[in-house]
């Protein structure tokens, strides 16, 4: 047997596999993540608001889903905090607008340059040259812009604060919004899906996955020669713990063909792993994976229920999910953006308690993050945290065994016979590795 | 000029806001990229055996994130290049990752301590110290326009926190649209409110901050406190400080005066502003 260390690149952080080899075949896999910057203990002693800036700083990427669930989680401890109708879809527009710009960098940045890697000649996708790497960047900061038209900047805003939001956006920033929405949709049609909108949404009725073209339809093509489909399956068990209005809800699927309903109380997080600074998490004791295949699958989007059926919960499966999850966000950030219209003489926040020496409690925050389910908790005594625990995503699906099961991750690897390929399949779960340590 | 990019005790933020830079396209065409963890096709191990084997010349070492005592991985390529770039404030004063750890810091400090992983005498080839590009994230203008001035063969002028004069030089402040309520010392009340200053309740540190934010705007759009944030005082080696939406106060008066301005012109100036100050910016609309 032969044990081989492999750094990965082109994925948030550092992470590490390591792969045990035998007879050319990949029989242990295990995901190390060797650092943690240890943000839940910095937070302790401090004044809850304190967590409103530090925890977006778990993520590069994600720091805006973490300040979502933050502030869930502040409310929850205060109670009874009322948010005007304006607060609470702006606070969706950006947290969605972080998670569309995610979907396309992962794509176009960490995805497509693999298959450079198998051999394919696919210039527009190298790093820093090719013409397709540099205009899906372009339309994903463009796309942050509204983030910022509303929350002051990405990454790392803080506009999110128990009672509301610190801004007061005006009808032309919405405006200016919806201008920069429209050219995302155009480029999610013309480039990513390769088809106009009466083209897509007839195909997305009927679920037909394999009549997708453009650039998705170019990376379908290269998972069917390099038969993708067979690689990277794991438990078929997925979890969503938050909501996204009005597409997605919290629920289960076990892996047979049962849907269940979100109980938190069976969350779990195990023992600390000798290998991984990463902890474990489990579902009523189960390895379960969450994020983008588990949303939509969860959610019934006829494209993913049919590539499910044939694919399972392969590299492929994961990846289309992700794709195409863009367009249910798109449409529903339109939506909201519309909505605002009327609503933007609202308050943008409510008093909620008189000095934060009043309060003392512990409060949850659950949030649908880009790589899936996000948990915050909280404790505060007169004002001040005393303790803080976050459940990320990528600790679902990255995390390292327990003494029961694999992780999610290293399940999906073990049996394949190509190093690259393995790579592939841990990055189709969007690894972000300084999410799973903090 | 080729520059080689690091990440180590990170968010990986930096990287994302310098991927929002407008020109990022420009400059791509001035500038080579050996590596950049986040983005590169190559495996690291790889380029770092190359670059300290002398296979590869790199220019600009670039660090991302807090660093650990014993890394000598980034010790060893800082010799070997001419500028060694501190980008965010994990790697320019270790930041987060460096409160509860003795071992870790920034390359050229730990907070307000010189010397960090580097050492206190430390000096690139090209005859600078660490040049430091701190904020929680770093602004891509400071990021990019640094890089693309090294390539230019510019002379880079630091202040005194080893910062590039061109972006740190002025005040947070500067350019805040809520400038005219903190002249007639109109304050914020609450949170979510159009009006008022929040340096006097909420903890703003932009009188007392050293950046562009509100001259070179986020995303080409915005700032923090044109979005009612207070500013946290990121690009200072004291974040994040305890408190951060609040407002010490001592003897009725802010604890920390703007940069510069003494207690008795405070008492003074404000008192009077305060009196005068018009009625539209009192009134909330």
């Amino acid at each position: 047997m032969r044990i081989e260390r492999r750094l990965l690149s082109r994925v948030e952080g550092t992470a590490e596999l390591e792969l045990s080899w035998k007879n050319g075949q990949i029989n242990d896999a295990k995901v190390r993540i060797p650092t943690s910057r240890g943000i839940e203990r910095v937070l302790e002693g401090r004044p809850f608001m304190d967590a409103l800036v530090i925890t977006p700083r778990v993520c590069g990427i994600c720091g805006h889903a973490h300040l979502m669930a933050c502030v869930k989680a502040i409310e929850d401890a205060i109670g009874k905090v009322k948010l005007s109708r304006k607060a609470k879809l702006l606070r969706d527009i950006t947290l969605l607008i972080e998670i569309i710009h995610n979907h396309i960098k992962w794509f176009y940045l960490f995805v497509m340059p693999d298959f450079l890697r198998l051999g394919e000649g696919l210039n527009g996708f190298e790093p820093f040259r090719g013409e397709k790497w540099k205009k899906a960047l372009n339309v994903s900061s463009e796309l942050l812009k509204i983030v910022a038209l509303f929350g002051g900047q990405w990454p790392h805003s803080s506009y999110a604060v128990p009672g509301g939001i610190t801004s007061n956006p005006t009808y032309s920033d919405v405006s200016k919004a919806l201008l920069i929405l429209d050219r995302v949709f155009l480029f999610f049609l013309e480039d990513m899906v390769g088809m106009g909108e009466d083209d897509f949404q007839s195909i997305r009725g009927a679920g037909l996955w394999e009549d997708v073209r453009g650039d998705l339809g170019i990376f379908i093509e290269l998972c069917m020669k390099h038969r993708m489909e067979e690689f990277g399956i794991s438990y078929n068990r997925f979890i969503t713990g938050g909501e996204v209005f009005p597409f997605v809800s919290p629920g289960h699927f076990t892996g047979e063909k049962k849907l269940c309903f979100f109980n938190l109380s069976k969350v779990k997080e195990c023992y600390e792993s000798p290998y991984s600074a990463a902890r474990a998490v489990r579902y009523g004791g189960l390895p379960y994976e969450t994020g983008p295949l588990a949303r939509q699958f969860l959610s019934g989007n006829p494209f993913i229920k049919r590539v499910h059926k044939s694919f399972k919960d392969s590299y492929v499966t994961r990846v289309i999910s992700r794709v195409l999850e863009v367009w249910e966000m798109l449409v529903a950030v339109k939506d909201k953006l519309i909505s605002i219209y009327t609503s933007v003489d609202e308050p943008s926040f409510y008093s909620s308690y008189r000095k934060p020496e009043d309060i003392s409690g512990s409060g949850v925050g659950i949030v649908e993050a880009a790589r899936g389910t996000l948990i915050h908790r909280v404790w505060i005594e007169k004002g001040a945290i005393v303790r803080y625990q976050i459940i990320t995503p990528s600790v679902w699906n990255l995390g390292p065994r327990c003494e029961r099961f694999l992780g999610v991750a290293e399940k999906a690897i073990v049996g394949l016979r190509n190093p690259v390929q393995a790579e592939m399949v841990l990055r189709s779960f969007d690894v972000c590795s300084v999410c799973t340590t903090r | 000029m080729r520059i080689l990019w690091l990440q180590r005790l990170s968010c990986c933020g930096n990287t994302h806001s310098f991927l929002n830079y407008e020109k990022i396209e420009a400059l791509l065409k001035n500038v080579d990229f050996a590596f950049h963890p986040s983005l590169s096709n190559e495996s690291e191990h790889r380029v770092l055996q190359r670059v300290l084997s002398g296979g590869q010349r790199i220019d600009v070492l670039v660090v991302e994130g807090a660093v650990q005592k014993d890394d000598k991985e980034v010790k060893r390529i800082s010799e070997v290049v001419d500028f060694v770039v501190a980008v965010g404030s994990c790697a320019s004063y270790g930041n987060i990752p460096a409160l509860h750890r003795e071992d870790v810091s920034g390359l050229g400090y730990r907070f307000k301590e010189k010397g960090g992983l580097l050492g206190t005498d430390f000096l690139s080839k090209g005859g600078l110290p660490v040049i430091n590009i701190p904020g929680c994230p770093a602004h891509p203008e400071w990021i990019a326009g640094t890089l693309l001035n090294l390539s230019m063969g510019t002379k880079l002028k630091l202040d005194e926190w080893g910062r590039p004069k061109d972006y740190y030089s002025n005040l947070t402040h500067w350019g805040c649209i809520r400038n005219e309520y903190f002249e007639w010392k109109v304050e914020t009340h609450q949170l979510g409110s159009k009006k008022g200053c929040l340096f006097y309740n909420f903890g703003c540190r932009g009188p007392m901050t050293h950046s562009s934010c509100n001259t070179v705007l986020w995303n080409c759009v915005s700032s923090k406190t044109r979005a009612g944030t207070p500013c946290f005082g990121c690009t200072e080696f004291d974040f994040p400080r305890m408190g951060l939406f609040e407002t010490k106060q001592f003897a009725g008066l802010p604890a920390e005066l703007p940069i510069g301005v003494s207690k008795r012109g405070y008492i003074m100036i404000s008192g009077v502003a305060k009196v005068f100050a018009p009625e539209r910016l009192k009134v909330e609309d």
